[in-house]
């Protein structure tokens, strides 16, 4: 039982890393209503920047380090931006989702050649720490990430909620057309919301290193999986969604790694995926709906 | 004037002949050169261009009518995939290399193998004559798989049984074994289950539990609570550099430090050294390679003037060219494009005939399996660099 408990946890915390990246995901879904599945791998491009510090000044702090992959995940953001929205018509979805795809593979080998495909060690805050109750523990540099992805949440939803660029954003969302006529720009919201998604991408990229420790482009594929995974069980569009959907994919992951092996792990997570889909397809915070 | 004007133009006809008739040998390497392995292919290619810069300097190879040919290397990417590996080796067989020198990944060795001839005058097989000398692809028992495949890469049989037997003599109080091994890796999975799991009960060890992992996997949570639970003396991880790194740092977190650590061949290399420094400390590793004496110093040396870092991998390439040209010189190859497949034949049958080649750390034996029994040392990580251990030879 101890066991069980213990797996649960270190799934919850790991799963934190997940809800920052789906929380990405489901801005632009939210906003665009598009899919930028270069996401992942921008953010740990961003984190990858990050490092550059070090190049320049050794033995940097951390916060450093995060500092500048979060204001590098922004520069490429609006990099992604360009490239994969800005010039390509919106009336054919399927082009802006295969830029992305592009974009995904473009940023995955940039890092490659950049680094050999070499792991980097990356520096961490709080790793040394961990929290005891009882015979359970509970890693520090996950809980950062878990208390980081909540005021992310907090912080997107004052965003959204209380100021004119949020209410710019849920104005493009929700009427496009409505907006412009309103003299909004639309392009710039957009543009926006890349530069916002993007910055927190790259703390999130940072906060991921850190937490595992290194650095590696292997991290970007298996990333923008269990970021759309998350997207898609959260709730397309649903910030506190992709949170709450974060941590339930890195709990499920952890039991079902300890029950049927890491090599079942998968594709348990991959059946409650469709689980979402056949029965829950808004996901966890939406209206019940079923196959009508 | 003129006249001046006429002896450049002669002068400069006859160098131009001279150089058109100068013969070249190809030998292309291949390999990973994209993708997380890229470095791999990186290493390779630059240890067998700077073999062959130090060949062509010492004349070339000498062939069959008395005259000399430089060494060409190209190197090709396969990507450490299969369909692509098999696609590049017949690229190469339809061009003028003598020779192919890869590949990195096992799982593009072995059905890259398969297509070639399996056995040598076969008529019935239609599969290519294309001798391959493989430096990285490390999976045991690979070569038998075809009559035109040989290897220059070190026995982790061997290896393995002689440090779990060097440590069992070494450390006699240690009794017990735990596994580590990345699940989805062709070479990680073979080296853990046939080799070093094995090797470990040959020597007296008890293994006492094995946890799993994947090539992507970033969370090793639950695996370090496994290993801290079996509480083993020695830890044997057969798993690459990034979920090493990941592993070691999960471990350091929960405060679990084995009595003794054990690491993956392909493990020795610059990469770990790169992604987690202080964790790696105290791991032990056989390999085929360490800059211990003059030649291996060059060697490195010389592959690092091309941007390449010399490891077992690599130095297994650079000693291939030096092979090669031993083997070119003695079967006398023409060197003549047009008899090409002849020469390749001639490559192949002297191969096959070696019964010791000269690496870097000394002699290596040929097996009647066309594989390599190379000599090896263990190495330690102490403070961000591998230094030798111990010599068992």
């Amino acid at each position: 039982m101890l066991d069980f408990a213990q797996v649960v946890l270190d799934g919850l915390l790991f799963g934190a890393t997940y809800a920052l990246i789906g929380i990405g995901f489901t801005l632009v879904f939210g906003v665009m209503h598009k899919l930028n599945l270069s996401y992942a791998a921008a953010s740990i491009g961003g984190a990858y920047c990050g490092l550059l510090v070090l190049q320049v000044m050794a033995g940097a702090p951390a916060w450093l380090v995060f500092l500048c992959g979060f204001l590098a995940g922004g520069v490429l953001g609006y990099v992604v931006y360009l490239a994969c929205f800005h010039f390509i018509p919106f009336s054919s979805p399927l082009a802006t989702l295969m830029s992305t795809v592009g974009m995904l593979l473009l940023i995955d080998e940039i890092i490659v050649h950049a680094t050999e495909g070499r792991p980097l060690n990356y520096p961490a805050m709080f790793d040394d720490v961990m929290l005891r109750a009882g015979e359970l523990s509970l890693r520090g540099d996950l809980l950062l990430v878990f208390a980081v992805a909540v005021l992310c949440m907090a912080a997107l939803l004052l965003v959204l909620y209380k100021t004119k660029l949020g209410i710019a954003t849920r104005a493009v969302s929700q009427q496009p057309m409505a907006a412009q006529l309103c003299g909004i720009r639309i392009g710039r919201v957009n543009a926006l919301t890349f530069v916002v998604t993007g910055l927190l991408g790259g703390i999130a990229g940072a906060l991921i290193g850190a937490s595992v420790g290194t650095l590696s482009p292997l991290l970007t594929l298996p990333l923008t999986v269990k970021g759309l995974i998350v997207t898609v069980i959260g709730g397309l569009g649903s910030i506190p969604g992709a949170i709450i959907a974060g941590l339930l994919v890195g709990g499920f992951e952890n039991v079902f790694q300890l029950y049927r092996g890491v090599t079942e792990r998968d594709l348990y997570v991959m059946l409650l995926l469709f689980v979402f889909l056949v029965f829950r397809p808004g996901g966890i915070f939406s209206p019940q709906s079923g196959r009508h | 004037m003129k006249k001046l004007a006429l002896a450049v133009s002669l002068a400069l006809a006859a160098s131009g002949g001279a150089l058109a008739q100068e013969k070249t040998i190809q030998v292309t390497g291949f390999g990973a050169k994209t993708g997380v392995i890229r470095l791999f292919g990186i290493n390779s290619e630059a240890a067998m261009l700077a073999a062959a810069e130090v060949i062509n300097k010492q004349g070339g190879v000498k062939l069959a009518d008395g005259s000399k040919a430089k060494i060409a290397v190209e190197f090709l990417d396969d990507r450490c995939n299969a369909e692509e590996g098999i696609s590049v080796i017949r690229r190469i067989y339809s061009s003028d290399a003598m020779v192919a020198v890869g590949p990195t990944c096992s799982n593009v060795a072995e059905p890259l193998y398969g297509i070639l001839q399996k056995k040598v005058d076969d008529k019935g097989d239609s599969g290519l004559q294309m001798p391959v000398f493989t430096d990285v692809a490390i999976k045991g028992g690979l070569a038998k798989i075809s009559e035109w495949s040989f290897r220059n890469v070190p026995s982790e049989w061997i290896m393995y049984s002689s440090l779990y037997y060097w440590l069992s003599t070494k450390h006699p109080q240690f009794k017990t074994v735990y596994g580590g091994v990345e699940e989805d890796f062709a070479h990680s999975r073979a080296s853990w289950y046939s080799v070093m799991k094995d090797r470990a009960q040959a020597n007296g060890y008890t293994v006492v539990g094995e946890s799993k992992w994947l090539l992507n996997d970033s969370n090793f949570s639950t695996q370090v609570r496994e290993m801290k639970k079996a509480n083993a003396d020695i830890l044997s991880i057969a798993a690459h550099p990034f979920t090493t790194c990941g592993l070691l740092k999960e471990m350091k977190r929960q405060g679990y430090k084995p009595k003794l650590l054990v690491g993956l061949t392909s493990t020795s290399s610059l990469e770990v050294m790169q992604g987690c420094p202080k964790d790696v400390e105290g791991m032990i590793i056989p390999t085929s390679f360490a800059p211990v004496n003059k030649e291996a110093k060059f060697a490195a040396a010389a592959t690092a003037k091309y941007k390449g870092s010399a490891d077992l991998h690599s130095m297994a390439a650079w000693e291939n060219m030096f092979i090669l040209k031993q083997v070119m010189e003695a079967e006398g190859i023409s060197g003549d494009k047009k008899q090409v497949q002849a020469d390749r034949r001639k490559i192949r049958d002297g191969l096959a005939k070696l019964k010791t080649t000269q690496g870097l750390l000394g002699v290596s034996k040929r097996t009647d399996d066309r594989e390599a029994d190379k000599p090896y040392l263990f190495v330690h990580a102490s403070k961000g660099e591998w230094k030798v251990l111990h010599n068992p030879l």
